[in-house]
């Protein structure tokens, strides 16, 4: 959970507690730094944004959904690799997301290998 | 003013006028008599009747009483006390029709607006349905992702070259924690079916049965299906949660619209509600209803209020099951027998003194 290797910090955003814990335990066991955020906002008002190498972001949640802390990151020319998991994973949203500059787009219960994958990839990048 | 008929309508008319004959000679008020004759008539008769009282009314008054207060009457001075009675009684008239109008369209504009007001609960039950099953396929989805991705990460641990017994302890700990979650949200649904959110009002099943004949008039015709309805008089109202009710009630109606689908021969739906007593005594209300459909499944009839068991192809299976539900909630039962020669009958009861069913 720490940010010792500074560029390598994956940030999770998700408003459910578990979803959290689990994709931290996840992270952790690959031995990948995180960070988790409860909402959007908390990460904007971090200032760890400069120092995360990759984003995993639900879409839903209350207050700033994940699309609008893309654009927001977007517009700040804050360019994270995105990854975005969510239990509605319709194809407009689908598209809209990854035109925005994600990488990747995950319905839950999602596959850990294919999350895990294309963490590698943002961070390799 | 429906509950008497033509006949009746139109007897009073002509008894009416005939107490007027009578009475209007002995005190020598004509024109008041025969006035009260047609408001009467008009009032309780309707047009028709009440133009019938007022030829009757002109032909005696004409006949009787114009030429009686000789020897001075002159011809003119009949004429107009004639002409004054006359505008009197068709004032009377018109006044009565402009009323009976006013009401007609109220009571027209009353029915579209419980119409109305039916669809409207009709479609906000159905939006409140579809929301609340896309909230609790988020909140279920949720926690199962959550313990898939803990299951995973604890078979990580596991299987390193060197296992980590501690981390893979939290993981699965994790997971309990997720299961645990799914499991807590699945008890609220149930209990919100269970208690139905303590909404209890007083409830006419018959004007529920009446409101759901009438929403589904266009399924019942377009099929040409037709409705019997023997609705008891004295059915006493129960303590309920009316928008329940009329889930359950449209339910077993469209289950039986869609049973009579393709079946030739006669399609009959019979809908019958009477008052009765438990074995206790209580007093309880019955619903029949009766379809001449394809009947219950052969060797599966216990399997119909089971979560998930359908014959329709685009069938949920979570209908009657619902249903029943919903009735053991108000403290009854709902259940199912074959007719002969076809189709199916559900039976439901509720007792009308509720103790609250836990």
């Amino acid at each position: 959970m720490g940010t010792q290797e500074k560029t390598k910090l994956v940030a999770v955003v998700d408003d459910d507690e578990l979803m959290r814990s689990a994709l931290q335990g996840m992270l952790k066991s690959v031995g990948l730094p995180s960070q988790a955020f409860a909402s959007a906002e908390e990460f904007l008002n971090s200032g760890q944004q400069r120092q995360t190498a990759c984003l995993i972001a639900d879409i839903r949640m209350p207050g700033m959904s994940g699309l609008e802390l893309q654009a927001q990151l977007n517009a700040e020319h804050c360019r994270i690799p995105t990854i975005f998991i969510t239990a509605h994973g319709d194809t407009k949203m689908r598209m809209q997301a990854l035109r925005a500059g994600a990488v990747e787009f995950l319905a839950k219960p999602f596959d850990d290998e294919a999350l895990l994958g294309s963490v590698r990839a943002a961070l390799e990048n | 003013m429906k509950v008497l008929s033509k006949l009746q309508r139109y007897g009073l008319a002509v008894i009416s006028c005939g107490v007027a004959l009578a009475l209007a000679g002995p005190i020598d008020a004509p024109s008041s008599c025969f006035l009260l004759a047609v408001t009467v008539s008009g009032l309780f008769g309707g047009l028709g009747p009440n133009l019938l009282s007022v030829a009757l009314s002109a032909l005696a008054f004409a006949y009787f009483f114009l030429g009686r207060p000789s020897p001075p009457a002159r011809e003119s001075t009949s004429l107009l006390r004639f002409a004054a009675f006359l505008a009197a009684i068709l004032l009377v008239t018109v006044l009565m029709e402009i009323k009976r109008r006013a009401e007609e369209s109220r009571s027209r504009s009353e029915e579209a607006l419980r119409q109305a007001h039916a669809e409207l609960a009709h479609a906000n039950r159905v939006t409140t349905m579809g929301e609340l099953t896309a909230s609790l396929a988020h909140e279920v989805n949720q926690p199962i992702a959550a313990a898939v991705t803990d299951a995973n990460t604890c078979l990580r641990w596991l299987t390193r070259d060197h296992p980590d017994v501690e981390e893979a302890r939290e993981a699965a700990m994790r997971m309990a924690k997720d299961a645990t979650r799914a499991a807590e949200i699945i008890s609220k649904v149930r209990q919100i079916f269970k208690k139905g959110a303590p909404l209890r009002e007083l409830v006419d099943v018959n004007e529920i049965i009446r409101e759901m004949i009438v929403l589904l008039r266009k399924e019942l015709s377009s099929q040409s299906i037709a409705v019997r309805t023997e609705l008891a008089a004295d059915l006493p109202k129960l303590k309920g949660d009316r928008v329940q009710l009329q889930q359950v009630l449209m339910n077993l109606m469209v289950n039986s619209i869609d049973a009579m689908k393709n079946v030739e021969g006669k399609r009959e739906l019979t809908i019958k509600s009477q008052r009765a007593q438990d074995e206790e005594e209580d007093e309880q209300l019955t619903v029949l209803v009766s379809d001449t459909g394809m009947g219950l499944p052969p060797q599966e009839a216990d399997h119909i209020f089971n979560a998930f068991f359908t014959t329709k192809t685009d069938g949920t299976g979570m209908g009657l099951r619902i249903s029943r539900s919903i009735v053991e909630s108000h403290g009854g039962r709902l259940w199912a027998t074959d007719n002969h020669p076809r189709g199916a009958s559900f039976h439901l009861t509720i007792p009308t003194k509720i103790e609250t069913h836990e």
